[in-house]
C-alpha cells in the first residue's frame, strides 16, 4: 500500500512495490494466459471523452418533448379567421391554420410541426386554451393530451421554492447526479490504473514460462 | 450424469460438470430457437396451428425467451465458468459434485418452470415471468450453488492473481443474485403500481446488463488470448471495462420507461447513464481487437476465433443502438416497435450467443480431449447462425421503422400490420435458419464426444484443426 | 488497489453497486411513494382485486378469487332508485386489493378520506365487502376516495349481486387474469406514450393511475393497437366476441391468434359448441364456397371469453 505522489501521471505506487508487481506480473501463469501493460490508446481516451460529452448533449429533451398548450395558442387564434371559415372540410381548415401560423414563424415552429393536431381536437381545446389565456397563466405549464388541456406534470421535479416543475426542464437533479457519478468513476479508474507500473514498462512473458 | 450425483467428489473426473452444462446448453438452444421459429411462424401466418391453448402465441412467446436466457445463455455461462474459472487459477473446480448437482437441478427446475409457464402460470411481468416460488427456486437452487462454486474456486486458487475473466465471473454471479433477489420483490411482497412497473424493468435491464453482457464479454477475454497465444493487450483497459460495467450498466434501468409516468429526473439520469454504456463497450472491443494483433488469420481459419470476433464486432452496433435509442430524442420514435425486438436479438442472439458458442465449442473439445468431429459442420453452423440472425435483425429493424412512422403519422394500425407482413415472413425465415444451424451443432458436438479424434496430451484442440 | 491486490477493489465494488442501487431504487421510491391515486387508479385497483398474475388463491390463472364489478341503479338495502354507481363486490373470502389492506399506498389525502369517511379500515375480508368510489374534498381540492359501502350504507355483497343481476355484473378482475395468462400484452400495450402517441390511442396514463394494480403489464413490443382506452373507441360486445373467436371475421388482415378455446365446451344457451364444424364452415367461407361466415356462438356467462371481454370493455 505504498503510495507516491510526486509524479501522479507516471505511477501512484512507489518503486519498491512496483518492482514486486513487475516480478509477479512476469512470473505468474494464469492458466497459460498473460497480460500486457499497454496504455489506454489515445483514440480510446478521446472516444471516452466524446462519449461523456455526447451523453449529456443528446439527452437534453430537444426532441421528444410533450406538447404544451402554448404551441397551440397561435392555432386557436387563427381558428375564426376568414380563410379557415372558407375552407371546405376539416382537413383543409387545419391546413389553412397551419399555413397561416407557419407564415408568422415564431419560437414554437418546430414543436408545432412535431405535434400535429386534428380539427376535432382543436375545437375541444379551443375554449380551454382561451380560458387559461384569460386567467393569465403561463400556457407552457399546461400539456395537451388528446382533447384535454391539463396542468403539466414532470413528476418528481421540485423547484427550489418547493413548488412543482411545470415546464419541460432541460436540466434537473438527474443530470446533477450524473455529473458526480461520472467524476467519481473517472477518478476511481484513474487511481486504479495509475497504481500499476507505468505503461512504459512491458512484461517479458518469456521469463516465467 | 446420474451415476455421478452420488459419487464421491474425488471420483468425479475433472470437467464433468462443464461437459454436462455444455451439452445441456446446446439442447436448450435447440429447444429455445425451435420455439422462436414456431412463434415467428405464428406471427407471419396467424392461422398456423390454431384452436389449442397450448400452442397459442401468448403461451409460447415467454417460454422461448426464458428457454434461451435461462437454458441456453445462462447454462453456457455455467459451462464456461466450470472450466475457465479453475483453469485460470491453476486449480480444480471447488466441487465437481456440486457442479453436477447444479446442472441436474438446473435442467430439472427449468423444465418444470417452463412447463408451468407454458400452461399459463405467469406473474405477468416481462423477463420475470416466472411466479415467485419459481424465482426462489432459481435463486437458491440454481444461481446460488453456481456462484458458490465459482467463488470458492477463485478463493482456493493457486495463483496470486485473478485474471480479468474471473473478475467478471465473480461479479456477475454476485450481481445476478442481488438482481434476482431485489427485482422480484413486487412478487414476494405484492408491490403494486409504478413500483411494480419500475422494478420489472430494473430487473430486466440489470439481468441483461449485469449478468449476460459482462459474463459474455468475460468469455472473450479468455478465448482470444488462449487460442491466439497473444497476451491480453492491456490489463489497464480491463480495469476500465470492469468498473464501467459495474458503474454505468447498473444505473439506466429507467430508460426502458422513457415515455411512461415515472419521476422525470430519473429518466434524465438514466438516459445519460444509458449513453455511457458505450464506455465498457469501447473498452471491451478495443482490448479484444488489439489482442488479435498479428494473429488475424485465426479469424479466418479458426472456428472459435471466428465466433468470438464476430461477437465482439457485433458489440459495436449493439451498443451504438443501446446507447442512443433510449434518449428522448430517439426513443419517442422507436419505442415499443420491432426495432427493439431486433435490438434484443442483436444482444442475445448476435453479441452474446457468438461469444458463448466459442466457449462451448472450445471447452467441450478441451475437456473431452477430442477434436471437433467436423469442421465443415461447424462452419455451416456459424454461417447459418450469422445469416439467419442478420435476416432477422434487418427485417425487424425495418419493421420497427415502419411501426415508428405509423405511430408518429397516425396511420391506422391495420395498415402498419399489412406493411409489416413481408418482414414477419423474413423474420421467420431467419429464425428457422438459426434453428437449423443449431440442430447441426448438436449433432456435431454429440459426434465429437462419441467419435472425435483423440487429442494427444500437451496439444491444444485448435492446433490440430487441420490435421487428419 | 495495487497490482493483484483485491481488498480495496472488493470494497469499491460494494460501494459502486450500493451507490447505484441507492440512486436507482431508494431515491425514486421517495417520489413514487408520494403519488396520490387518481379516480382511475382507484377503480382499476378495486376491480382487479389482489393480484393480476400468479397468486396462491389462483395458481393456474383461472380467474378465481377476484372481485366482481356491478352497475347498481337501486339501493340494495332500501330498494330505492339511486344514481347509477359502479360497486366493487368482494364476496366472503375474496382477497382484498392491496390498497384496502395497506391504505398507505393510496397516497396522501386519498388515504385519509378513505379511512375517515370511507371507513375502509372496517372492511373484513372473511365476511366480504362492497366498495364504491366517492368524491370528497381534502385541503380544498376535490379528491376521489374509496368508500366501504358495507359499513357506510349497509350493502352486503350478496344483496348487491342479486340487486344488480348478471346483466349488470362484469368479471373485470377475472378478465385481467385472462389478459395476463393469454399473453394479450405481448402485442397490445397498455401505455400510450407521453410524446406523440395520444392522437390515436388516447390520453397517456397519469402518475396515480396504477396504485394498487399489479402487474401493470405496460407491454414493450407493440404489434397491435394500444388498449389502454379501447373501451372508449369500441364498446361493442358483439364486435369483441367475433374478434376474439376469430379476428379475421372482423379484420381480414389481422395477425391476432384465435381465442375460440376461451369459450369452453358450451355456449350461453348450454349447447355444445362444435368447433370442427365451425372451422369447416369458416374455411368454406374463406374459400368462397359460402357467402356468410358461420355464426359465432354466444359465450356462456361463466366462460373465460366473457371474462376477457368484460375486462377489455372496461378499459375506458
Amino acid at each position: 500500500m505504498a503510495w507516491k505522489f510526486d509524479k501522479i501521471l507516471h505511477s501512484l505506487t512507489d518503486d519498491a512495490q512496483n518492482q514486486k508487481a513487475r516480478q509477479l506480473w512476469e512470473a505468474e501463469s494464469l492458466g497459460g494466459i498473460t497480460e500486457d501493460n499497454n496504455r489506454l490508446p489515445q483514440a480510446v481516451v478521446w472516444l471516452l471523452g466524446l462519449t461523456i460529452i455526447t451523453a449529456f448533449l443528446i439527452t437534453f429533451p430537444l426532441w421528444g418533448q410533450r406538447p404544451s398548450a402554448a404551441i397551440y395558442q397561435a392555432y386557436v387564434a387563427e381558428m375564426d379567421s376568414p380563410e379557415v371559415a372558407a375552407a371546405s372540410d376539416d382537413q383543409a381548415r387545419v391546413q389553412a391554420i397551419v399555413n397561416k401560423v407557419k407564415a408568422q414563424g415564431g419560437q414554437y415552429e418546430a414543436l408545432q410541426e412535431r405535434h400535429p393536431v386534428e380539427m376535432d381536437d382543436l375545437r375541444m381545446i379551443k375554449d380551454q386554451v382561451i380560458e387559461l389565456q384569460n386567467a393569465g397563466v403561463d400556457l407552457e405549464e399546461y400539456t395537451v393530451v388528446g382533447n384535454r388541456v391539463v396542468l403539466a406534470n414532470f413528476e418528481g421535479n421540485i423547484k427550489a421554492d418547493g413548488t412543482k416543475q411545470r415546464k419541460q426542464p432541460w436540466w434537473d437533479k438527474g443530470y446533477t447526479i450524473d455529473i458526480f457519478y461520472v467524476i467519481y468513476f473517472c477518478v476511481a479508474v484513474l487511481i486504479a490504473i495509475k497504481r500499476l507500473p507505468n505503461f512504459a514498462w512491458q512484461p517479458d512473458h518469456h521469463k516465467g514460462h | 450424469m446420474l451415476k455421478y450425483l452420488f459419487a464421491r467428489n474425488e471420483d468425479i473426473p475433472h470437467g464433468t460438470s462443464a461437459v454436462y452444462f455444455g451439452i445441456s446448453s446446446i439442447m436448450w438452444f435447440v429447444i429455445g430457437t425451435g420455439l422462436g421459429s414456431f412463434n415467428a411462424a405464428k406471427l407471419a401466418f396467424p392461422d398456423f396451428v390454431t384452436g389449442s391453448e397450448l400452442f397459442s402465441f401468448g403461451h409460447m412467446r415467454q417460454v422461448h425467451v426464458m428457454a434461451v436466457i435461462f437454458g441456453w445463455i445462462s447454462m453456457a455461462f455455467a459451462m464456461a465458468m466450470m472450466y475457465i474459472t479453475p483453469a485460470l487459477g491453476n486449480t480444480r473446480l471447488w466441487s465437481e459434485k456440486l457442479g453436477v448437482w447444479n446442472c441436474f437441478l438446473w435442467n430439472f427446475g427449468l423444465s418444470l418452470a417452463l412447463t408451468l409457464l407454458w400452461a399459463g402460470m405467469s406473474s405477468g411481468r416481462e423477463y420475470s415471468d416466472f411466479p415467485w416460488f419459481i424465482d426462489l427456486v432459481i435463486l437458491f437452487g440454481i444461481v446460488a450453488p453456481l456462484g458458490l462454486n465459482v467463488w470458492m474456486t477463485v478463493l482456493k486458487r493457486r495463483t496470486q492473481g485473478i485474471y480479468t475473466t474471473n473478475w467478471f465471473f465473480l461479479a456477475g454471479t454476485f450481481m445476478v443474485f442481488i438482481v434476482l433477489l431485489v427485482g422480484n420483490t413486487p412478487e414476494y411482497f405484492q408491490l403494486t403500481g409504478l413500483t411494480e412497473a419500475y422494478l420489472t424493468w430494473w430487473f430486466a435491464h440489470n439481468v441483461l446488463g449485469l449478468w449476460i453482457t459482462p459474463v459474455a464479454a468475460a468469455i472473450a477475454y479468455y478465448t482470444i488470448p488462449k487460442i491466439t497465444g497473444n497476451p491480453l493487450y492491456s490489463h489497464r483497459i480491463g480495469h476500465l471495462h470492469f468498473w464501467s460495467v459495474v458503474v454505468f450498466y447498473s444505473t439506466p434501468a429507467a430508460h426502458h420507461l422513457m415515455s411512461a409516468p415515472l419521476p422525470e429526473w430519473l429518466k434524465s439520469f438514466a438516459s445519460v447513464e444509458g449513453v455511457l454504456i458505450l464506455v465498457p463497450a469501447i473498452a471491451f472491443v478495443s482490448n479484444l481487437l488489439l489482442t488479435m494483433t498479428g494473429k488475424w488469420h485465426y479469424f479466418v481459419d479458426n472456428v472459435e476465433t471466428k465466433f468470438t470476433i464476430t461477437g465482439v464486432l457485433l458489440a459495436i452496433p449493439l451498443n451504438m443502438q443501446g446507447g442512443f435509442q433510449q434518449t428522448r430524442a430517439i426513443n419517442w420514435y422507436i419505442h415499443g416497435t420491432g426495432w427493439i425486438v431486433a435490438h434484443a436479438h442483436l444482444a442475445l442472439l448476435g453479441f452474446s450467443t457468438f461469444l458463448e458458442g466459442a466457449a462451448v465449442y472450445y471447452g467441450l473439445q478441451t475437456i473431452l480431449r477430442r477434436k471437433l468431429y467436423s469442421l465443415a459442420l461447424a462452419n455451416f453452423h456459424f454461417w447459418f447462425l450469422l445469416i439467419g440472425f442478420s435476416i432477422y435483425w434487418i427485417s425487424m429493424t425495418i419493421a420497427g421503422l415502419i411501426q415508428g412512422a405509423g405511430k408518429i403519422y397516425e396511420v391506422p394500425y391495420i395498415d402498419v400490420v399489412i406493411a409489416e407482413h413481408p418482414y414477419m415472413i423474413a423474420r421467420w425465415v431467419g429464425g428457422t435458419m438459426v434453428f437449423t444451424g443449431n440442430c447441426v451443432w448438436l449433432y456435431n458436438m454429440w459426434m465429437t464426444a462419441r467419435a472425435g479424434t483423440v487429442i494427444p496430451a500437451g496439444r491444444l484442440p485448435h492446433e490440430l484443426a487441420y490435421e487428419r | 488497489m495495487a497490482f493483484r491486490e483485491y481488498k480495496i477493489g472488493a470494497r469499491l465494488f460494494g460501494l459502486a453497486l450500493g451507490g447505484s442501487m441507492m440512486i436507482t431504487l431508494y431515491m425514486p421510491s421517495l417520489n413514487i411513494v408520494e403519488v396520490a391515486s387518481t379516480e382511475t387508479g382507484l377503480r382499476k385497483g378495486l376491480s382487479y382485486g389482489r393480484v393480476g398474475g400468479f397468486s396462491v388463491e389462483d395458481p393456474f390463472l383461472q380467474g378465481e378469487g377476484k372481485p366482481k364489478t356491478v352497475m347498481l341503479s337501486q339501493d340494495p338495502s332500501t330498494g330505492q332508485a339511486i344514481e347509477p354507481v359502479y360497486a366493487y363486490v368482494y364476496e366472503a373470502g375474496t382477497p382484498f386489493t392491496s390498497s384496502i389492506r395497506h391504505p398507505r399506498i393510496l397516497g396522501a389525502g386519498v388515504k385519509d378520506l378513505s379511512l375517515e369517511q370511507g371507513r375502509i379500515g372496517e372492511a373484513n375480508q372473511a365476511s366480504g365487502a362492497v366498495f364504491v368510489v366517492a368524491e370528497g374534498s381534502w385541503n380544498g381540492e376535490s379528491v376521489s376516495y374509496i368508500e366501504n359501502a358495507t359499513a357506510t350504507r349497509n350493502w352486503s355483497p350478496d344483496a348487491v349481486l342479486s340487486a344488480a343481476g348478471d346483466a349488470n355484473t362484469r368479471y373485470i378482475g377475472s378478465g385481467k387474469i385472462m389478459f395476463v395468462r393469454e399473453g394479450c400484452w405481448w402485442c397490445h400495450t397498455l401505455l400510450p406514450e407521453e410524446t406523440q402517441d395520444w392522437q390515436v390511442f388516447g390520453v397517456p396514463p397519469r402518475l396515480g393511475d396504477y396504485n394498487s394494480e399489479s402487474p401493470t403489464a405496460f407491454g414493450s413490443d407493440r404489434k397491435a393497437p394500444d388498449l389502454l382506452h379501447v373501451g372508449s373507441r369500441n364498446s361493442s360486445r358483439e364486435w369483441m366476441m367475433m374478434h376474439f373467436f376469430n379476428p379475421r371475421l372482423v379484420q381480414p388482415h389481422s395477425i391476432m391468434p384465435r381465442y375460440d378455446y376461451l369459450w369452453g365446451d358450451n355456449d350461453a344457451a348450454g349447447n355444445r359448441i362444435d368447433f370442427v364444424q365451425w372451422r369447416n364452415e369458416y374455411n368454406a367461407y374463406v374459400s368462397g364456397a359460402r357467402v356468410y361466415p358461420p355464426e359465432v356462438p354466444e359465450p356462456a356467462a361463466d366462460s373465460e371469453a366473457r371474462y376477457l371481454i368484460d375486462f377489455v370493455l372496461s378499459l375506458k
